[in-house]
């Protein structure tokens, strides 16, 4: 079955694309903003993340309540992130409320109040945030991979620093937001149910007259540190390991997929398999492909107890590079199969979908449908992917552990 | 949307929600024993969560990487949980592999809990405790489980106390399973898109020589604590409050009212909670949520805030409780409640996995099949007038609280 696919570029450089799904009756909505954190200013780092609170504290003719009041009432479950490239903002509703919405949404990015007294509690969640990574170590490991990983500041995280935050006025978040809310280069994806003539006119009519600078490109400097460890008297040791991969642009990208499988697509994978499975080392340890427009690497994290860590570190790394010694023919059908089925299962959510359109249309200019994907899977051969990892050897690792111990890292290939 | 149930001789019920639509189907084991029925807890405490994993260690016919093998050979999304009063395994895969998944997840449910085996998972347990002892979290609604539900069976922590299961014998094991793992005790749910004949065929064919046994639950009477205690821990830069008072169970009919109460009070958007601590930052989080349970209910209300304010967003909470008791819901914020209920089971029935908990809990606790359509029914017609009587029927105010965090800084 073909998916109903749709384009539509507005004159200020916005695109809309969309998947019409007739056999549910929701429909999410994502606009992406090329106003992510890695377009913070150094000396601003965390005004993206301030900002997506700010903006929806008021907009158009409405006030912070009434403009919440009226998500609510459409039954709108909205969720901001801040993401390396983009600012995220989706909504998922019901299909017959998607116009109200759109209208809302046009008011928050192009009238948004941004006044003086909504300023300071949206800056002190972002503080009370940036603290609360602090007593959770898993997701600290997460963000600080991507940073150490990532040519800064492209992996910076997007709560930014403490000292960046404090420094934010509501003058200063005012300038860097009229300076990056930009229709040029936003993206808005929506799939599920809804008449496109309708949605097509609701996005003209509310996001045709908004204006804005086209974003200045992002000036990438070299990664420092390539190892780290961060001592803290948790209970486990967080173990996080980075290498670089295909991004979805690239011949290679697939193959890199599958590569990521072989390791960690199901609990048949080789390292669920030989650091849990057979040694019981971990309860969590996972391999995640994750990609960014012209960088992309695969994250391994593992979590175990201090006693332990070494082993676990030993063993992960045998697995990564025991890849270059083969894999089965086997392992590889088993990793298409999963990866083809996440795909068909995933076109069953809308909000995955809105989601995948827009990243799809960021990283490729295009719209992929199921049955080119699907057949790029396919033709993926064990060759493609002894290929893939002589172009992406497991080399010149990443590596973050957070624990009371440092571990020894002169195993690292 | 087509429901269908059977029984196999043996006690086994199985139920199907069939949308010929979907792309996918999901398919569930629903165990009805979690770790209320672990007794002696002293002794077995978190047997119920070890067992899950050990059907993930091989059956007479099968080794553990059989098991993981075939899901990943079916491209299947596949995992467990277990709850306080449930385990559950489930798997959602493309419609082919419905007679392949059936044939796993049936073999899976009649373990051969080697003991080798037994040994390796245990240090898989000990290491799942310890990634949640870095979860403050998790550590404060385990603790407060405790201190709210005393020496009833649901104050038993899901996961165990780490001496309890470095001691847990491979018999305890054993025997408990013996106890638990009835068919008239399991139900099997299937939704999406089912063929319903051939999900009968094999079930008989799978699990029709599994031995009927009689299988009781103690639901002892309730009393709960309403103490406040507080756990310091100096490592902590934030502090973490929690609340626990009595709510409606899963078998009351008043759970919807209680849904919309919850709704209005904590959802994380656009609440009373939010309205009170979020947008003016005086918590990062807050939330009420509401949790139906066997005979049984809570509210919980979580608030994660900075230690200098936590006395202060505490108060808070308990002000607007007060307050919501007093002069209960406004039209507006209940129509809203009810429509961002709707619109959340409406996007989650979407997923034939998002369905296949629903369909199965239906029936766990109430035998019952209620259509997502006449769910969403009964909650739009719940009114302002409903939610005000319960919420003066169950005291919000009337709680158990624990605060883990490292305390007020002189």
């Amino acid at each position: 079955m073909a998916e109903k696919f749709f384009t539509h570029r507005l004159d200020n450089g916005l695109t809309l694309v969309a998947q019409q799904i007739d056999t549910v009756s929701s429909a999410t909505m994502t606009i992406a903003i090329p106003a992510g954190a890695s377009r913070d200013p150094t000396d601003k780092a965390g005004a993206a993340a301030v900002g997506s609170y700010w903006l929806f504290r008021g907009a158009g003719k409405r006030n912070s309540r009434e403009l919440n009041d009226a998500l609510d009432s459409l039954g709108c479950q909205h969720h901001e992130s801040v993401q390396s490239e983009h600012l995220l903002l989706s909504a998922a509703q019901l299909g017959k409320n998607l116009s109200s919405v759109v209208e809302i949404y046009g008011d928050i990015v192009k009238q948004p109040h941004l006044s003086d007294g909504t300023f300071n509690p949206c800056k002190e969640l972002v503080l009370q945030a940036l603290d609360g990574l602090e007593d959770q170590p898993m997701e600290k490991c997460n963000a600080m991979i991507r940073e150490m990983f990532y040519p800064p500041p492209l992996g910076r995280n997007p709560l930014g620093q403490k000292e960046t935050v404090k420094k934010l006025t509501p003058q200063l978040l005012r300038e860097h937001l009229q300076n990056h809310l930009s229709p040029d280069g936003t993206i808005i994806a929506a799939a599920g149910k809804f008449d496109w003539d309708e949605l097509r006119e609701g996005i003209e009519a509310n996001f045709g007259n908004w204006q804005g600078i086209a974003p200045r490109t992002v000036e990438i400097d070299k990664p420092k540190d390539k190892t780290m460890h961060v001592e803290k008297q948790t209970a486990q040791v967080q173990i996080a390991l980075a290498w670089p991969a295909a991004t979805i642009r690239d011949k290679y990208y697939y193959a890199g997929r599958i590569v990521q499988m072989i390791l960690s697509g199901g609990m048949g994978s080789r390292l669920f398999v030989e650091v849990r499975e057979k040694r019981g080392l971990v309860y969590a340890i996972v391999a995640r492909y994750h990609s960014l427009k012209d960088y992309a690497g695969i994250f391994v994290y593992a979590g175990t107890t201090p006693q332990r860590a070494q082993e676990t570190l030993t063993v992960t790394i045998d697995v990564l590079q025991n890849l270059q010694k083969g894999i089965e023919q086997d392992a590889l059908s088993r990793a298409k199969t999963q990866l083809k089925s996440a795909l068909i299962m995933q076109g069953e959510s809308t909000s995955a979908r809105a989601d995948a359109l827009a990243g799809d249309f960021y990283h490729l200019g295009k719209l992929r449908s199921l049955e080119e994907i699907s057949a790029a899977i396919e033709a993926v051969s064990i060759n493609d992917v002894m290929e893939y990892l002589q172009v992406y050897p497991v080399k010149n690792l990443t590596m973050l552990t957070i624990g009371p111990e440092k571990l020894d890292s002169t195993i690292l290939p | 949307m087509e429901f269908k149930q059977a029984s196999l001789k043996n006690g086994l019920t199985i139920v199907a929600e069939i949308n010929q639509s979907a792309a996918s189907l999901a398919m569930g084991f629903f165990v009805r024993t979690g770790s209320r029925d672990e007794e002696p807890v002293e002794k077995i405490g978190g047997v119920s969560h070890f067992l899950e994993h050990m059907l993930f260690k091989g059956t007479e016919k099968r080794s553990p990487f059989d098991i993981n093998r075939e899901f990943d050979q079916m491209g299947a999304a596949y995992n467990a949980f277990t709850s306080e009063e449930n385990t559950v395994f489930y798997a959602a895969v493309l419609p082919e592999f419905q007679t392949q998944l059936l044939d796993l997840l049936g073999d899976m449910m009649r373990p051969a809990l080697r003991k080798e085996d037994f040994e390796t998972e245990k240090q898989v347990i000990l290491e799942e405790i310890a990634l949640y002892q870095d979860r403050p979290q998790h550590r404060l609604a385990e603790k407060l489980m405790e201190l709210h539900f005393g020496n009833h069976p649901l104050s038993h922590s899901v996961l165990g106390k780490p001496e309890t299961i470095q001691s847990l014998t491979h018999e305890d094991m054993l025997t408990y399973f013996k106890q638990r793992y009835s068919p008239s005790n399991i139900t099997l749910a299937a939704t999406g898109k089912v063929d319903w004949n051939a999900l009968i065929d094999k079930a008989d064919q799978t699990c029709s020589q599994w031995e009927d046994y009689p299988v009781s639950r103690k639901t002892p009477p309730l009393n709960p604590s309403c103490k406040k205690e507080s756990i310091l821990d100096e490592k902590l830069l934030r502090e973490h409050i929690g609340m626990i008072s009595p709510a409606p169970s899963a078998q009351d009919e008043s759970r919807y009212a209680a849904a919309v109460m919850s709704t209005i009070i904590g959802d994380v958007t656009g609440s009373r909670l939010y309205y009170a601590l979020i947008e003016p930052a005086i918590a990062e989080e807050a939330s009420c949520v509401f949790e139906p349970m066997d005979g049984t209910g809570i509210f919980y209300t979580f608030i994660c805030t900075t230690p200098d304010k936590a006395d202060k967003a505490l108060q808070i909470a308990q002000d607007e409780y007060a307050n919501f008791i007093k002069n209960g819901p406004t039209e507006q914020e209940t129509l809203a409640a009810k429509n961002k209920i709707a619109s959340a089971a409406t996007l989650k029935g979407e997923l034939p996995m998002g369905r296949l908990t629903a369909l199965g809990f239906d029936w766990i606790y109430r035998k019952e099949y209620k259509p997502l359509a006449d769910e969403i029914e009964r909650i739009l017609a719940i009114t302002p007038e409903q939610v005000h009587e319960l919420a003066r029927q169950y005291d919000l105010n009337n709680a158990s609280i624990l605060t883990l965090g490292p305390g007020k800084q002189e």
